[in-house]
């Protein structure tokens, strides 16, 4: 399955060919390892510690959620949208809901679309609380993950506040959102807006000044733009890059044509980069959460729409930002109830197909590093 | 011809009479209680550990295992003892089981020169080179992680071994350097000129002989041998923070705890163990953790000093108040290890781990070198103030206002030199893409978009919405 046959690899620094002899070892990283984020297996060739190589395998969290799609209705697919990138299911269902409008040609109230908006940010924030969590776990530091998951745990209590689940949320709804917020939620979530912009700061306080992950992060997995646009990059990795694209800001959708995004761009394009841009964003859900509870219209919270919905013949594609880059859902339907194809394009599922490219040459320590820094969820990868 | 009986006499009589003497009992006391220390002090620390941890990263840590969880480590214990012995098929058995035995017992080997309390301590502890000793003893360590790294047959546990004997050794070196300075001290404040490398000794240099109100009963009894402006640690503040560095990394924890960086090794050369034997390595490790605070408290901190322990373990003194004075000390010795075993704590909930060749790159380019200027520095300066005609209390001085300002050095020259050298360090990788590139045909080479396509205006046409 993993061959590394036909794989240019690099010469080793500073040994002329054939002068020294020495094995590679091959090691199987994964699937049941600490930092792969789930169960990816990496087939890395070290030489030393040095990789030379790197076959990433995939496929051992496939639950088949594109055929489930097909078999479910339109309305009950969208709980298992939830399960693609279990981080962010709001942004999940958004996309699918918002592919199905747009085949059918509805458009959500003003204050469905706010809703939704909110409810997206608030998923973006805690997909990056995780990334950065993990991100500094993998680097070797115990206490970030255990702040950002207290963090966390805020947002899913306003989901589950919302929607009655925590993390399986199934709130989103074909012309609309489920249930308008119940009273005293936008109490409960100003509160938590402005406890998380204290921890926000202690978190950079903790991270972003120290040296040994400045160390650890700066200057590897270097990614320059055109690389990033060519292996179809998007989200944080590719804004770390210096590429200024987020669809929020290019293709507005939903409430994000009135309210408007700063998008969070950086130069560098190493892990460091990545990791500031994930942070920055943060700061700006936040904002836009604040802006659109500020501006929440009144109104009702979703159009009538039948349960047994049924979308006209056609094929559409619906992109939105996830936290992870460009979530896309190719809609093509038969007019049935049912869904004849639902694609799911990842961001996570193309993000890592950059990885063997950048381990290539760097130490084994830096593997996990990199890994972490793209920020992949498995049950997007392998769907 | 009646000899051998005789002889048998006297030394069935010679036993008897050692078994029942007062040195004997003594022995057997201080030996098992010092062994129990060894042994429950690691209980101990891992408790200390998860609760300061936990309160660190807000959370509650152990709670539900006896009161406040505090009996959780023993009820870890009790599971790891009655944990079944699993060990996977192609390892090197004797080695395998061989390890752990040999991780640990340089740690309570290691634990015979410290001494407790004025009287408290093993037969060891008057040796004369004590910290050679110790140095020896930490040094072994590595032989059990290597031998556990290769017998279990496992990748990640090869790498974390080897790791970790490329840390080990490279970090010996500094350890050992920064102490030298402290016996080139002990030389020069003594009276024959003679240095000394015996713990008990330097402890005692720490003494200052004057101190306020001297004469005062209650002076006397709180600065008598406890004299903190004479602590080494104000003279020397940098080889503490280099020492403490050291043995952060000679225990392999974090920030150095590459060996076995859970989130890359897995467990490193851990991955293989389970139940008791896995629990020996943690032992060893922090028994490590107790023994380098230890010798931080003695050669810097004073030891065992502390109010009242000179005063009323002084001879003369009525045999109550001595066996008072040497539980205070036992208490001081016991919360100054602690309190740099806190430490320990303290950076681990805050660092993040180091890089393999970062960590080489510290030890050899910085602290070495450090250390190094420091002993020359040291020697120099008496030259110069001994020819300069002034006395020993002014050359501690002005040693150690030099040595201050070499700390804030250090910390500039570290802060500005980790990040740059990880700049260099990551040219090779970029260097050997470039070099990719150029080997291979253009025609094979990718053919990159243009930039424009990059969409930055956002008027791209794109997905036919």
């Amino acid at each position: 399955m993993a061959t590394n046959q036909g794989v240019n690899r690099p010469p080793l620094e500073g040994v002329a060919p054939g002068e020294l002899r020495s094995e590679e070892m091959i090691l199987n990283m994964g699937p049941q390892h600490p930092s792969t984020h789930g169960v990816l297996r990496l087939v890395l060739t070290l030489e030393g510690e040095t990789v030379v190589d790197c076959t990433p395998v995939i496929g051992y969290l496939h639950r088949g959620i594109e055929k489930i799609l097909e078999n479910r209705t339109v309305m009950a697919g969208i709980r298992y949208m939830d399960n693609a990138d279990y981080l962010s299911p709001m942004l999940n269902e958004t996309a699918y809901v918002g592919a199905v409008e747009q085949l059918m040609g509805i458009e959500p109230p003003r204050r469905a679309q706010y809703i939704r908006l909110i409810t997206n940010e608030l998923q973006r924030i805690a997909s990056h609380l995780v990334a950065i969590g993990t991100y500094l776990l993998d680097l070797g530091a115990f206490t970030p993950i255990l702040w950002t998951f207290r963090d966390r745990e805020g947002i899913l209590s306003l989901f589950e506040a919302l929607g009655g689940s925590r993390f399986n949320v199934n709130y989103m709804r074909v012309g609309g959102v489920l249930h308008d917020f119940p009273k005293g939620w936008l109490q409960q979530c100003e509160a938590w807006c402005n406890q998380f912009e204290k921890n926000l700061q202690e978190l950079e306080t903790l991270i972003t000044g120290n040296e040994i992950f400045e160390a650890r992060t700066q200057g590897v997995g270097y990614v320059d733009p055109q690389q990033a646009i060519a292996y179809g990059l998007t989200g944080p990795m590719l804004r770390a890059s210096g590429v200024n694209w987020d669809l929020r800001v290019n293709r507005p959708y939903m409430a994000y044509r009135e309210i408007k995004v700063n998008p969070q761009v950086r130069q560098e394009g190493d892990c460091y980069a990545r990791y500031r841009v994930r942070m920055q964003e943060m700061a700006e859900s936040l904002r836009l959460v604040r802006v659109a509870m500020d501006q929440l219209p009144g109104g009702p919270i979703s159009t009538r729409t039948p349960i047994a919905l049924r979308p006209p013949r056609g094929e559409t594609y619906f992109a939105i930002e996830s936290s992870k880059g460009e979530l896309g859902i190719y809609f093509i339907s038969d007019g049935s109830e049912y869904p004849w194809r639902a694609k799911i394009r990842g961001p996570s599922f193309v993000n890592l197909q950059i990885l063997p490219e950048l381990l290539r040459g760097h130490k084994m320590s830096d593997v996990v590093a990199i890994l972490g820094s793209l920020d992949i969820v498995l049950g997007e990868v392998d769907r | 011809m009646s000899g051998g009986v005789v002889l048998a006499e006297v030394w069935w009589e010679q036993l008897l009479h050692g078994i029942l003497s007062w040195e004997f009992l003594e022995f057997v006391v201080v030996f098992v209680s010092i062994f129990g220390f060894v042994m429950t002090s690691a209980v101990i620390l891992i408790l200390a550990e998860r609760k300061v941890m936990a309160w660190m990263q807000d959370r509650y840590g152990p709670l539900h295992t006896g009161p406040w969880g505090l009996l959780q480590t023993v009820a870890d214990v009790g599971k790891l003892l009655l944990k079944e012995d699993i060990h996977a098929g192609k390892i090197d058995k004797a080695i395998f089981i061989l390890a752990p035995s040999v991780f640990l017992a340089p740690v309570i080997a290691s634990f015979a020169v410290l001494p407790f309390s004025p009287y408290i301590s093993l037969p060891g502890a008057p040796l004369a080179t004590g910290i050679v000793y110790l140095i020896a003893m930490s040094s072994l360590d590595v032989v059990g992680v290597v031998m556990a790294g290769w017998g279990s047959n496992n990748k990640y546990a090869l790498i974390g071994g080897l790791r970790s004997a490329a840390q080990m050794i490279s970090y010996e070196l500094p350890l050992v350097l920064s102490l030298v300075s402290i016996v080139m001290l002990t030389s020069i404040l003594s009276d024959n000129g003679l240095g000394t490398i015996a713990i008990k000794d330097i402890m005692n240099f720490q003494m200052a002989q004057s101190w306020p109100g001297k004469g005062n009963p209650v002076w006397d009894f709180i600065f008598e041998g406890f004299t903190p402006w004479a602590w080494f640690i104000l003279v020397q503040p940098l080889l503490v923070l280099i020492y403490y560095t050291c043995g952060l990394a000679e225990t392999n924890r974090s920030p150095f705890d590459l060996p076995e960086a859970e989130s890359e090794l897995v467990a490193g050369y851990l991955t293989e163990y389970s139940g008791m034997r896995w629990a020996l390595f943690y032992l060893g490790e922090y028994g490590n953790m107790t023994i380098v605070s230890a010798i931080t408290a003695m050669l810097f901190l004073g030891g065992w000093s502390g109010p009242g322990v000179a005063f009323l373990t002084a001879p003369g003194m009525a045999i109550g108040w001595q066996v008072l004075g040497n539980l205070l000390a036992l208490v001081y010795f016991i919360l100054k290890i602690y309190l740099l075993c806190g430490v320990f704590i303290w950076v681990r909930t805050t660092l993040p781990r180091l890089r393999a060749d970062q960590l080489m790159q510290f030890a050899w380019l910085i602290l070495i070198p450090t250390t190094l200027v420091n002993i020359v520095l040291t020697g120099a300066l008496y030259l110069v103030l001994n020819a300069l005609g002034v006395s020993n209390v002014v050359f501690l001085v002005v040693l150690g206002v030099v040595n201050w300002l070499m700390l804030f050095g250090f910390f500039w020259v570290v802060s500005r030199a980790t990040t740059a050298s990880t700049r260099r360090a990551v040219a090779p990788a970029i260097r050997a893409r470039q070099r990719l590139a150029t080997l291979a045909p253009p025609s094979a080479a990718p053919r990159l978009p243009e930039p424009e396509r990059a969409g930055v205006t956002g008027a791209g046409a794109g997905t036919g919405r």
